[in-house]
């Protein structure tokens, strides 16, 4: 993680942060809703800031690394945020809550300048695909991509291609170039569990293998080679078996490297249009 | 009554088909008699109500009905819905009084339904601020029932007095200012003629204690603090003014034991949860359970589950106090699975520790010191600022939710996780009503790779006599029943039975929706039904007519 260890030091800095916080939250209008435009805390340290309030406060139920928890329910925030697009939708879902749900207002003397530097937090979580420069070329990817990489043959995008593996069609929202193309050498290194493999002996004693769609206390749930799908209650099964691996191939090698940078800009090109800010 | 009936249905009287009156599904529960203190202590041999929390004072939810048993509890079915009107999700337990059952919704809202058609009596809508200093949702898990009255805690730290009969709010009274960190969740517990209640917020630096109101005025009677005062015993085991932000939060409900006259309470994490570096010392009385006298709220003993804490390994567990059979020789013991992964049995007398052992994955201790019961730890487990893998996780090897005990089977059982998370430490000030944690704590896996299960373990020993895995990561309480019987739920919203002497699968029924509270059991006219809470629905089960 990016915090120093030197707590002597940052209390210092940190006490005089505070006092240009204070100055600075005294000059906005308190709890505007910020039409003007834009953040003007997004330095680094704003963003440090931003990110040690948000340990403190938020990740219990956005994760200690704001991806998100399933015990809490906050969702993941570093990818397409849910209920804002820009740094203005952010703050006023920081200060004003969201309705109905367990996402609450930060408390009202919390100054704009710390719901600013939480924005740059989130912000900086992200980052403007615009501005990312590719070895790669996005169109020979796309040849790529239906032609000798045969990747249609097991996954959709936009609608076309195979069911064997994850839909690819946003694939570049939650990904950086760098986690697309360890996807590709190295498929094995994070498996979705919905992309385990199941090996299940059924009730009529035939054994089926195939994607883990579903598993609970209960019962499995299993697409096989054939795409057909299955369901089996645990206690009528006479065994099965989870493989927590993938099943694509590497293309380490099977590629050159130039053809894997090509692949990465245009997976990483694959994403709904990104809303102007 | 047939007449009442006529007049409403108007025409339909005048078809003698439908002036039989078992023509119609008229519902008549009766209006129930007044709560004594008697009847608590005695609540075990009143299985057709549910009159607390816990189900009875020991807190073993163990029920004697068994209309509902291991040869037909596969025949269960739905009776009625309830739909909780605002979404979160429920942890409530009702209660059943007579007929009519109470339960809570979020934020801190009850509602009155006759427990045969889930229908409504009346509701009550807590007023709240909206700026709440809250951890972990909008939660409450129930009421009390003393005379005529019902007792909650609410979010904003308050505890309220509600007429049983027609929701009307008798008093409201401010347990503390929720404005520095202060909330409630549990219910309380009805001790003789007082309302004993507990305080939410170790992670907003509050100063735990246990607090005892009268039930006619709101009046408070007595407050034991958990954290020791200066000149006190124990405030010494807090490095320098640490106490007073040290957390230690009484957020569940406890037990009783009449022969013994005791309360017993268990403590939450030392705050900040996980930097002890600004809280030196065993930090007296975190992640502990305290014995309090009946009347007066003194602290008889106190057994501490994890001095210095610094993996927010709250001993929020509700105490089950059983009598069993050790050596030959009957002892009052309290059983208790804690969130640091190790099951206890101890000598409710006088907190003498028995044995132990650990019921789930643990890295961060090798043992129990067998004459103590303190942790023997493993150097160099406690969280950095790179983060440590440790075991349990923060949600621990079991949390708040209810374990249940059955005197048929002597058996104690627990939903247990075994997982792993990394634990970080971050420097923090104390700031009143910001949170206060110094740090926090990541998962490397995906949960389903985790094991979880629902474990009987043997108080007399200490050793899993059976588990029954599950989906991680289930946060559903345990109830047992005089019909062989384990009910709990799942994360994955299964509601279920097991044989309670074997662990095997005897019913299940998926609800759709996570099970984060625990079932309770009752009857209505001879009929067992058994209910339970499913995201934000309430369901009630029974055989068919």
């Amino acid at each position: 993680m990016k915090v120093s260890s030197i707590p002597s030091l940052r209390s210092k800095l940190l006490a005089t942060l505070s006092a240009f916080v204070i100055a600075g939250a005294m000059q906005l209008t308190p709890h505007s809703t910020a039409e003007d435009a834009g953040n003007l805390y997004n330095t680094a340290v704003d963003i440090r800031m931003g990110e040690r309030y948000f340990e403190r406060q938020c990740s219990r139920c956005h994760g200690f690394d704001a991806t998100g928890n399933d015990e809490a329910g906050g969702p993941n925030l570093t990818g397409r945020l849910r209920n804002a697009s820009t740094d203005v939708g952010i703050f006023n879902v920081i200060r004003n809550g969201v309705q109905g749900t367990a996402m609450l207002p930060v408390a009202p003397d919390v100054p704009d300048a710390t719901v600013w530097q939480l924005v740059a937090y989130i912000d900086s979580l992200r980052y403007d695909p615009s501005s990312v420069v590719l070895d790669g070329d996005a169109d020979r990817g796309a040849s790529l991509f239906t032609g000798k990489g045969d990747c249609t043959s097991c996954h959709m995008v936009n609608g076309a291609g195979g069911r064997m593996g994850p839909d690819l069609s946003r694939i570049g929202e939650d990904n950086t170039p760098e986690d697309l193309l360890i996807a590709m050498t190295n498929p094995h290194e994070e498996v979705a569990p919905r992309w385990w493999t199941v090996r299940v002996t059924g009730p009529d004693g035939e054994q089926r293998e195939g994607f883990r769609m579903g598993e609970d206390s209960f019962a499995l749930r299993i697409m096989d080679q054939d795409e057909n799908l299955w369901s089996f209650r645990k206690s009528q099964v006479q065994n099965y078996q989870r493989v927590e691996a993938s099943t694509m191939p590497s293309y380490e090698g099977e590629l050159s490297d130039s053809e894997l940078d090509d692949l990465v800009a245009y997976l990483f090109s694959l994403r709904r249009e990104v809303l102007s800010q | 009554m047939k007449r009442i009936i006529c007049t409403v249905l108007g025409l339909a009287c005048l078809n003698p088909l439908f002036a039989q009156e078992d023509q119609f599904s008229t519902v008549i529960t009766p209006a129930f008699s007044p709560i004594t203190w008697e009847r608590l202590v005695d609540a075990r041999n009143e299985p057709n109500n549910w009159l607390m929390y816990s189900g009875t004072l020991d807190s073993q939810r163990y029920s004697l009905l068994d209309q509902i048993n291991t040869d037909n509890v596969d025949q269960l079915e739905m009776k009625w819905a309830y739909q909780i009107p605002v979404i979160d999700r429920a942890e409530t337990v009702p209660l059943v009084v007579d007929g009519i059952m109470f339960i809570t919704e979020a934020p801190s809202n009850v509602v009155a339904v006759d427990a045969r058609t889930g229908r409504e009596y009346w509701r009550y809508d807590h007023e709240m601020p909206d700026d709440l200093r809250i951890c972990c949702g909008r939660n409450n898990r129930g009421v009390a029932i003393l005379g005529e009255t019902l007792f909650m805690s609410t979010l904003d730290a308050h505890l309220v007095a509600i007429d049983a009969r027609t929701g009307n709010l008798l008093w409201d009274v401010e347990v503390a200012p929720y404005d520095s960190g202060y909330s409630k969740t549990a219910a309380p517990l009805i001790v003789k003629d007082k309302v004993v209640t507990g305080i939410a917020g170790g992670e907003f630096g509050i100063r735990g204690f246990i607090d005892a109101y009268d039930p006619a005025t709101g009046e408070l009677e007595w407050r034991q603090y958990v954290i020791p005062g200066p000149g006190e015993f124990g405030n010494d085991t807090w490095s320098d003014d640490s106490w007073k932000t040290g957390g230690a939060a009484t957020w569940i409900t406890g037990s009783y034991d009449p022969e013994l006259n005791q309360i017993y309470w268990g403590t939450g994490n030392p705050g900040p949860d996980w930097n002890g570096d600004v809280r030196l010392g065993d930090n007296l009385y975190s992640d502990s359970v305290v014995a309090l006298d009946g009347d007066t709220g003194e602290l008889e003993w106190y057994f501490q589950f994890t001095p210095h804490d610094v993996h927010d390994y709250d001993s929020i567990q509700i105490p089950i106090l059983a009598d069993i059979e050790i050596d030959g020789e009957e002892v009052p013991a309290m059983l208790w699975a804690n969130r640091n992964g190790f099951f206890y049995t101890l000598d409710r007398r006088n907190g003498q520790f028995l044995f132990g052992k650990p019921f789930a994955s643990v890295t961060w201790a090798e043992g129990l010191d067998p004459v103590t019961g303190a942790p023997i730890r493993v150097p160099g487990m406690a969280p950095t600022y790179e983060g440590i893998m440790v075991s349990p996780p923060i949600v621990g090897a079991t949390n708040w939710y209810s374990p249940g005990y059955s005197q048929d089977t002597g058996l104690f059982y627990v939903t247990s996780f075994d997982g792993e998370q990394e634990f970080f430490k971050r420097d923090e000030d104390y700031e009143e009503g910001e949170r206060f944690t110094g740090g926090g704590g990541r998962y490397t896996q995906p949960m389903d790779a985790f094991h979880s299960a629902i474990r009987a373990i043997d108080p007399t020993t200490a050793e899993i006599e059976w588990e029954f895995p599950i989906m991680p990561r289930s946060s559903a309480g345990i109830t047992t029943t005089a019909g062989g019987l384990v009910f709990t739920g799942s994360a994955d919203g299964y509601f279920f039975a097991l044989d309670a002497e074997t662990g095997r699968e005897l019913w299940n029924i998926s609800l759709g929706r996570r099970v984060h509270a625990a079932p309770m059991t009752f009857s209505i006219d001879g009929e067992q039904y058994v209910t339970i809470a499913s995201g934000n629905v309430v369901y009630t089960f029974g055989l068919d007519d």
